[in-house]
């Protein structure tokens, strides 16, 4: 099963990094690291500042454009080019095709991750001619960045199962938007003084995947390190919620059926 | 070829064009900037976690707007205490927003937005996110000291900074100096001594040795003004220039101001700048 697993996720893999629109979003984000440099220059005292903020947003926005627009076309299009029907036909159970896709695209975005990370650290470098302690805290934010981005694969999988890849794109920037709207919601839930409101928003509340937990590129840019509690709270929320979605994604896949 | 040659005939007739309407905009009176979002804590909501760099674009966006103002000696500045307001909200922890944000607002027209009230909340709202950094603490009595004057205020903000951990020793003298000597020239000369030593940028630097180049020109204009009036005392009559007080010994030469240039006698029979001087004595309060 694992075999198998490891050659459909090394096969999406193989198959993204083919895309072109890849290239096009790394190639801008290291473009505007490099812009980064100059920026701090038409500011006042905050070089530094500046260069992790755009850097660390540029790894995370553009992250998460190759996570929804190459994670909607996962299943879709094995459907729509009919692929699908070579592969079921094969001795794949439908999970493992799920959960192959699914990892083949977090691998895609972990290299992709690496390789902005890389670009970002030699941009840091060349600005200070030194990487000291507190500069490798930014990984710790890449590390954030990449869980959010497993969950936000795992919803566009999800969606790619149930509709077209044009409401998967629209229905996941929408998650991804609440998402970091859920405190606020909450809190308009709580200050309404309506109990079936404040029901409805504790709901949505739990319900949808929380990403302003994951959000410390501010932090990272004034040089303080999210605290270990924070580490392992959010490596087991996004674990959990990447279980909840992939189980869901196979529940849906495994009803479908190809004619 | 012939598409070829109608992009190269656009691109030709584009240059004139963008040069039209260049000197067209140049000729218009210059509308002030504007602002979409006034709210901090709404774009901060609206940032989807990326505050930290939209605080970055604001602070840019400030400093670029206080440049421009300040390089056409404008007498207002509408537009800098929003966007001090919305950077410090999207970051409150971006320091150097509250320090310069706080000198910009505070310093006299044309040098600054001349609202020393407004800088005092930037810094209070800074010292409030920040309660342990002291220097903003050193900001606020230093507005209290040059700008508003207000000796026990600035003394006790010098005091209470000198308690934050961190804090430089000369906190505690300068808040004793301050409460002892407030608006006495040594005291406003080891306050800017203070801030020289301890700059982190060149643009402080700069603007610490201004000031005290103002404040030594200050100090001779007023010790000359006395020779003056010494000399008009025991000749009966005013000098008609420094000359006079060098020919009856009341000088060995003519005395220079901190740029090199030599002062002169105005007709009101006082002691000024000299033309060719780079002393701004309008820094002062």
């Amino acid at each position: 099963m694992i075999s198998r697993i490891i050659t459909i996720a090394l096969h999406t893999c193989k198959e993204s990094v083919r895309e072109k629109v890849l290239y096009n979003l790394i190639g801008f984000a290291l473009l505007l690291m490099a812009a980064a440099v100059l920026f701090g220059s038409i500011s006042l005292g905050v070089d530094q500042i500046i260069l992790i903020n755009l850097g660390l947003s540029a790894i995370s926005v553009f992250g998460l454009l190759i996570a929804i627009f190459i994670g909607i076309g996962l299943v879709s299009k094995e459907i729509e080019r009919r692929t699908i029907y070579n592969i079921l036909s094969k001795p794949v159970a439908r999970p493992e095709f799920i959960i192959g896709k699914y990892c083949g695209l977090v691998l895609t975005l972990t290299i992709n991750a690496a390789v902005m990370t890389a670009g970002f650290y030699v941009a840091l470098f060349y600005l200070q001619r030194r990487l000291v302690g507190p500069d490798w805290i930014g990984l710790q934010c890449v590390y954030f960045i990449l869980l959010q981005l497993a969950i936000v694969i795992g919803v566009a999988l999800l969606f790619s199962c149930v509709t077209t890849p044009i409401l998967s794109a629209t229905f996941t920037f929408c998650v991804y938007v609440i998402g970091n709207f859920l405190s606020d919601i909450r809190w308009f839930g709580q200050e309404s003084g309506n109990t079936s409101l404040l029901k409805l928003t504790s709901v949505i509340y739990y319900l949808l995947p929380n990403f302003s937990d994951f959000q410390t590129i501010s932090q990272t840019a004034h040089g303080v390190a999210a605290p270990p509690y924070l580490v392992t709270a959010n490596t087991l929320y996004a674990l959990l919620y990447i279980t909840i979605l992939i189980c869901a994604s196979v529940l849906i896949f495994e009803a479908k059926e190809f004619r | 070829m012939i598409w070829g040659s109608v992009v190269m005939a656009a691109f030709a007739a584009l240059w004139p064009l963008q040069r039209a309407i260049d000197r067209q905009q140049r000729s218009l009176p210059q509308a002030e900037g504007l602002l979409y979002f006034r709210s901090g804590r709404a774009l901060r909501r609206w940032g989807l976690g990326y505050d930290g760099l939209l605080a970055d674009i604001y602070w840019t966006r400030a400093v670029q707007y206080f440049g421009r103002k300040r390089l056409a000696h404008a007498r207002r500045y509408p537009l800098l205490g929003a966007l001090l307001r919305i950077t410090t909200a999207l970051d409150p922890h971006l320091l150097i927003a509250y320090r310069f944000g706080s000198i910009f607002l505070a310093e006299k027209p044309p040098g600054g937005a001349g609202e020393p009230q407004a800088a005092l909340q930037l810094i209070r709202r800074g010292i409030v996110a920040n309660p342990s950094y002291w220097r903003l603490w050193e900001d606020l009595g230093f507005i209290y000291y040059w700008d508003l004057k207000d000796y026990p205020m600035a003394a006790r903000a010098f005091q209470t900074g000198s308690r934050q951990p961190g804090a430089y020793v000369w906190m505690k003298a300068m808040a004793a100096a301050v409460a002892a000597q407030g608006g006495e020239i040594n005291t406003s000369r080891l306050l800017w001594t203070q801030i020289y030593q301890t700059a982190g940028t060149q643009d402080v630097r700069a603007s610490a040795v201004a000031h005290l180049a103002a404040l030594d020109a200050e100090q001779q204009i007023s010790e000359l003004d006395k020779l003056v009036e010494r000399y008009r005392r025991e000749k009966g009559r005013p000098p008609a220039s420094l000359e006079d007080l060098v020919f009856s010994g009341y000088l060995r030469a003519i005395p220079k101001d901190p740029s090199g240039a030599a002062y002169t006698l105005a007709r009101d029979g006082r002691v000024t700048l000299g033309p060719s001087s780079k002393v701004d004595l309008s820094l002062l309060p």
